[in-house]
């Protein structure tokens, strides 16, 4: 028993390096898919500068504060939590584990918040809500909170993803070995940072930049 | 531990930094303040992958590298028709 999950590999460190390559291929692809939303972004801004501008205040800016605040803390965690499964502790590991998956759903609530927030404002362009925005240039700052709403749903969906597969890998905590524990948390950990420097970016340009 | 102290000064810097983006905002620095809040933001991004991420080793610097590449001819073609 060499402690692999695949019999393609011989030894744990191989199959460790196989998969961390594997999931930086896939945050790569993943680079792609909001690279290319952000760059709608970047070009419907240039066109209408002063409708985004004037759209933009209208979210809140310490709820998005307060979540980049929430979302950098789990990452946080999730590194404490690769750091203890490397020194095999794995009790703590779990509660690092707890602690992320636990802000990830703190992050959606008050994510959930803001979203009531604007749609009881009548700015969720969306399902039919009535768009009523008194500001100017309506036509292009509904394009703007349709992007808005875009971009966070799918981070917040990605959000969603990160914590189901961190209850599925405490779930299956147990009957796992030691080498596959640790190959998950840091499989996990990757796609839980990529997320964070997703939100990282969406945060300035959707919240700050026209201010 | 000194790989602890390592990610708690990297997570200080990360809010220090988150800090100072959302002061910077009610600043009027013209056009600036885009470019400081998009180089801020690109540093916590650096700051994430390298103490976090643990980005080491050649190939996922090339699986990097190759993303990149490809969001530059994805970004490059786009404005350099507009």
């Amino acid at each position: 028993m060499s402690g692999t999950e695949s019999v393609a590999f011989d030894t744990p460190q191989r199959e460790r390096r196989a998969d961390t390559f594997a999931m930086w291929v896939f945050i790569g692809s993943e680079a792609m898919l909001f690279g290319a939303i952000f760059l709608v972004f970047l070009v419907a801004h240039i066109d209408f500068g002063p409708a985004f501008a004037a759209a933009s205040k209208r979210l809140s800016l310490p709820l998005g504060t307060l979540n980049t605040a929430v979302l950098i803390t789990s990452s946080f965690t999730m590194a404490l939590a690769h750091m203890l499964a490397l020194h095999r502790r794995w009790r703590p590991t779990i509660w690092a584990l707890v602690a992320t998956a636990a802000l990830g759903v703190c992050f959606l609530i008050v994510k959930g918040i803001e979203y009531g927030k604007e749609i009881s404002e009548g700015l969720a362009p969306l399902l039919g809500l009535p768009f009523r925005y008194a500001g100017p240039d309506p036509v292009h700052a509904e394009f703007f909170f349709g992007l808005y709403f875009t971009m966070t749903s799918l981070h917040a969906l990605h959000l969603i993803g990160g914590i189901v597969v961190i209850a599925g890998m405490i779930a299956l905590w147990r009957p796992s070995g030691p080498a596959n524990r640790l190959r998950r948390v840091v499989a996990v950990g990757l796609y839980w940072h990529f997320v964070d420097i997703i939100w990282v970016f969406m945060f300035p340009v959707l919240y700050l930049i026209n201010r | 531990m000194s790989e602890l102290r390592k990610l708690t000064f990297g997570y200080l810097g990360l809010l220090a930094l988150l800090a100072l983006t959302v002061g910077s905002s009610f600043v009027a620095l013209g056009g600036f303040n885009v470019a400081l809040n998009l180089a801020i933001a690109a540093a916590k991004a650096i700051l994430i992958a390298m103490l976090f991420m643990h980005l080491t080793g050649t190939l996922p610097r090339l699986a990097v590298a190759a993303a990149g590449l490809w969001l530059v001819i994805l970004f490059g073609l786009t404005l350099i028709g507009r």
